[in-house]
């Protein structure tokens, strides 16, 4: 397996991997070895044929000379009698064939004297000069010496010149193949000898009248030819099979890059061009159904479901643009309703800039793009600030829908200055009439006397309200709750009646705030909404609302808000009063005056006398400049300050919030001013000098922050 | 805050007017470390200054620790919002006020 992707490789490594330069190799490496098998089983053959065929001719001629000797001499009689002599020598006697062969050979001289040895070598010359053979003769094999005995040998002295009696040793195998010879297949040997190579020696015997061997007459051929003839098969043979196979791995590989190759690349380059025209963008394209591949095979099959594919996926993409543009639209028209709704409600704050005696702030924050929670303030009339606070069942775009109607309803009834269960009433009566998907929505509706802080509401089926208390903590109005409106026609409310002192604070909540869950899908809970209001309770209502925000993101972290969450807080401060009013700005030098013309305006609103003006403009110099100076080290902050005017008692409170490091400086000892000038310290006086000018200071650090407040009577 | 000069060889006058603060003592500070060489008698009226603040008492000490080393430092025409800040501060000691 190459490591390398295909598309990374040259031109030359792909031509190297590629099937038909593979097939190619293939069929020459299987060509090869059949060849080489082929080539080894053929000489094989060949060599079998060649012995076969030399033992047939040595049979033969031996045959011939057999039937020849035997018309005219006695061959048998000529054996015995050499065996005879040959077996009664003693192994010294033998031994002297090698060295004193005339005393030796003198013992045979009977025999080779005779006329008929001269005619049996006559006949055994006649037949090796005349054939193939390179010799023949007469022998008898000796069982107890292991030697085969020479009776005559067909005499030509360049060559052999076996004398008769003459002998040497032969293999007990060879002994026993020839002594045991059942004369029903070919008698042969093939040998391969020192002296002539390899030699086919086949033959006859010869027996005595009893049926005994006497002797046997003997051919050699020798089988020298058989290798030149293998080579000359070798060479022919190997020469034909190199072309063949050549010719047959050409044949393949064509065969391979017509049938495979071609219309693997050409699917593959479709597939490219289809990749670049989707890159492109082009949205129909043929690549595929383009392709003719007429293969008839898995191939053409291939092509075809490519094809198929192409179309399918076109008409797919073009479904799933439709489905997004109808999504983006869908989106569109959802984030215009979202601002369509944000805007019903009064979201600019200060919401009434000119009125002194209450301030206000709300926040909706839906589940979905469109909630059904909803607050509403407005006047009713200079007097009397109607409130409303309100969740419709459900969520989503049916909810939005029902709860931008019931906001619409819920003012326009109540601007006929009827009371709060009146409101109600009639709201209800109105959403009753017709109301057949049977959605609901409960509503709380107050409306705040200016004047003396008396707030007459009701409650259909809303969460209840919170109040605090001037000097005291935020605590639960368990009011009466009627029914929600829309749930029933003719349904009662009851109104009831608070007081709202001057520095009163009146929370109002949808269940979207008690029914937030954490991970654990645990409630948010209205113990824990208490006493985190409780923590930030002298918070102007802007920073509560924040705070309560944040908080309950905090404690929802990362679950999916489940429902709309909406608050509204209302801070009374009586007919007179300035409110509270605040600035909130970098903590810098520069930031001095910013501050200064925020509160001098105010205090020019009061008709402040000038020298409490100019004590207080000093005062904040110090305050604000220290904090500018020191709160936050080299890092940057914001500081906050708040303005509030007491009518009754004629005292500003000024108040001066930072987030840096803690300081109270009311804990540092006042400085000596007795001391004369040269003692003087330079600088430690500007804390002294407010002290002074002003009537209290207070110092608290809550919820990790410095709060410096200061206080003014004016006249 | 803004400061006029009269120079009469080694007398200086000084008028400043509007408000000494954190954001203006050092402009005041400046002023002084250039003009106060070789003056023995310094004046600062104070008639149209609206109220200062620690960091311009801070200036006033230094100019008053400066001149008693070189001369004599008066300060003229002290308003009511000033002249309670120099009391509770006890400069009306340290200062000279006519």
């Amino acid at each position: 397996m190459p490591e390398k992707n295909v598309r990374d490789m040259t031109k030359f490594e792909r031509l190297h991997n590629s099937l038909a330069t593979r097939t190619f190799r293939a069929t020459l490496m299987g060509a090869i070895v059949l060849g080489v098998l082929a080539l080894i089983i053929g000489l094989a053959w060949y060599a079998y044929l060649y012995c076969r065929q030399t033992v047939h001719q040595a049979f033969g001629i031996s045959k011939n000379v057999q039937a020849i000797m035997n018309e005219v001499v006695d061959p048998a009689a000529m054996g015995n009698d050499v065996m005879t002599i040959y077996r009664s020598l003693t192994d010294e006697e033998r031994a002297e064939e090698k060295t004193n062969p005339e005393k030796y050979y003198a013992r045979y001289s009977e025999i080779t004297g005779s006329e008929a040895h001269a005619i049996v070598l006559a006949i055994l010359d006649d037949f090796r000069d005349s054939g193939t053979a390179n010799d023949v003769y007469f022998a008898m094999y000796d069982k107890e010496t292991k030697s085969i005995v020479y009776i005559a040998d067909s005499d030509n002295s360049a060559r052999t010149g076996v004398r008769t009696g003459s002998f040497e040793s032969a293999s007990e195998k060879e002994i026993n193949k020839f002594l045991n010879w059942d004369e029903k297949k070919i008698l042969y040997n093939i040998e391969n000898t020192q002296r002539f190579g390899w030699i086919c020696t086949s033959g006859v015997s010869v027996k005595n009248p009893d049926g005994s061997i006497a002797g046997f007459i003997l051919s050699d051929l020798t089988l020298k030819d058989i290798a030149s003839g293998m080579k000359g098969f070798a060479i022919f043979f190997s020469i034909s099979m190199f072309i063949v196979v050549i010719l047959l791995a050409v044949l393949m590989a064509r065969h391979m890059e017509k049938k495979l190759v071609k219309p693997i690349n050409e699917i593959a380059g479709a597939a490219e061009a289809y990749v670049k025209d989707k890159k492109a963008g082009v949205k129909y394209s043929e690549h595929f159904s383009g392709l003719k591949i007429n293969t008839g095979d898995e191939l053409e099959n291939l092509a075809l479901t490519m094809a198929d594919m192409e179309g399918e996926l076109a008409d797919h993409e073009e479904d799933l643009a439709r489905i997004a543009a109808e999504k983006e639209r869908i989106g569109t028209e959802l984030s215009l309703a979202t601002k369509i709704q944000a805007d019903m409600l009064p979201n600019i704050f200060p919401a009434f800039p000119d009125k002194s005696e209450f301030d206000i702030y709300a926040s909706m924050k839906p589940a979905k793009e469109v909630g059904g929670d909803f607050y509403d303030f407005f006047l009713i009339d200079a007097d009397h600030l109607g409130l409303v606070i309100a969740d419709v069942s459900g969520k989503g775009v049916p909810a939005a829908l029902f709860m931008m109607v019931s906001k619409i309803l819920v003012q326009n009834i109540a601007m006929s200055g009827k009371s709060p269960a009146q409101v109600l009433r009639s709201i209800n009566t109105q959403i009753c009439s017709n109301n057949r998907e049977e959605m609901f929505v409960t509503v709380w509706f107050g409306s705040l006397d200016l004047r003396d802080g008396t707030l007459r509401a009701a409650n259909a089926g809303h969460e209840y309200p919170i109040l605090k208390k001037p000097d005291g903590d935020f605590e639960l109005v368990k009011d009466k709750h009627g029914f929600v409106v829309g749930g029933m026609p003719d349904a009662v409310y009851t109104e009831y009646e608070l007081k709202l002192e001057p520095g009163a604070k009146l929370f109002l909540y949808t269940d979207g705030v008690t029914e937030a869950t954490d991970e654990i899908a645990e409630l948010f809970g209205t113990d824990r909404l208490l006493s985190e209001l409780n923590k930030v309770k002298d918070e102007s209502t802007e920073d509560i609302i924040k705070s309560m925000n944040d908080c309950i993101a905090l404690y929802s972290g990362d679950t999916p808000q489940f429902d709309d969450v909406t608050m509204m807080c209302l801070h009374y401060s009586g007919k007179g009063a300035t409110g509270l009013k605040q600035i909130t700005v970098d903590a810098k030098v520069e930031n001095i005056a910013a501050v200064t013309d925020f509160i001098n305006s105010e205090l020019e609103m009061i008709g402040c006398p000038f020298k409490a003006k100019m004590q207080i403009d000093v005062a904040i110099d110090e305050l604000f400049g220290n904090i500018a100076h020191y709160a936050y080290g080299e890092e940057s902050g914001t500081a906050t300050v708040r303005f509030k005017y007491e009518k009754e008692a004629d005292t500003a409170e000024i108040t001066f919030i930072d987030s840096g490091v803690p300081y109270d400086p009311l804990a540092k000892e006042d400085p000596d001013v007795t001391l004369g000038v040269k003692e003087r310290a330079v600088g430690g006086l500007g804390i002294f000098l407010v002290k002074k000018t002003m009537d209290s200071m207070e110092y608290e650090r809550k919820n990790d922050k410095n709060v410096l407040k200061i206080r003014k009577k004016l006249r | 805050m803004l400061i006029t000069k009269t120079r009469d060889e080694n007398k200086l006058t000084v008028e400043v007017s509007g408000r000494i603060d954190s954001m203006t003592a050092p402009e005041f500070e400046e002023f002084l470390k250039e003009n106060l060489d070789g003056v023995t008698e310094l004046t600062i009226n104070m008639a149209s200054l609206d109220y200062i603040s620690s960091a311009g008492l801070r200036v006033l000490l230094l100019a008053q620790k400066k001149m008693n080393t070189q001369g004599t430092m008066e300060v003229l025409n002290v308003n009511e919002t000033v002249g309670e800040i120099l009391d509770v501060t006890g400069f009306s000691d340290i200062l000279t006020i006519r």
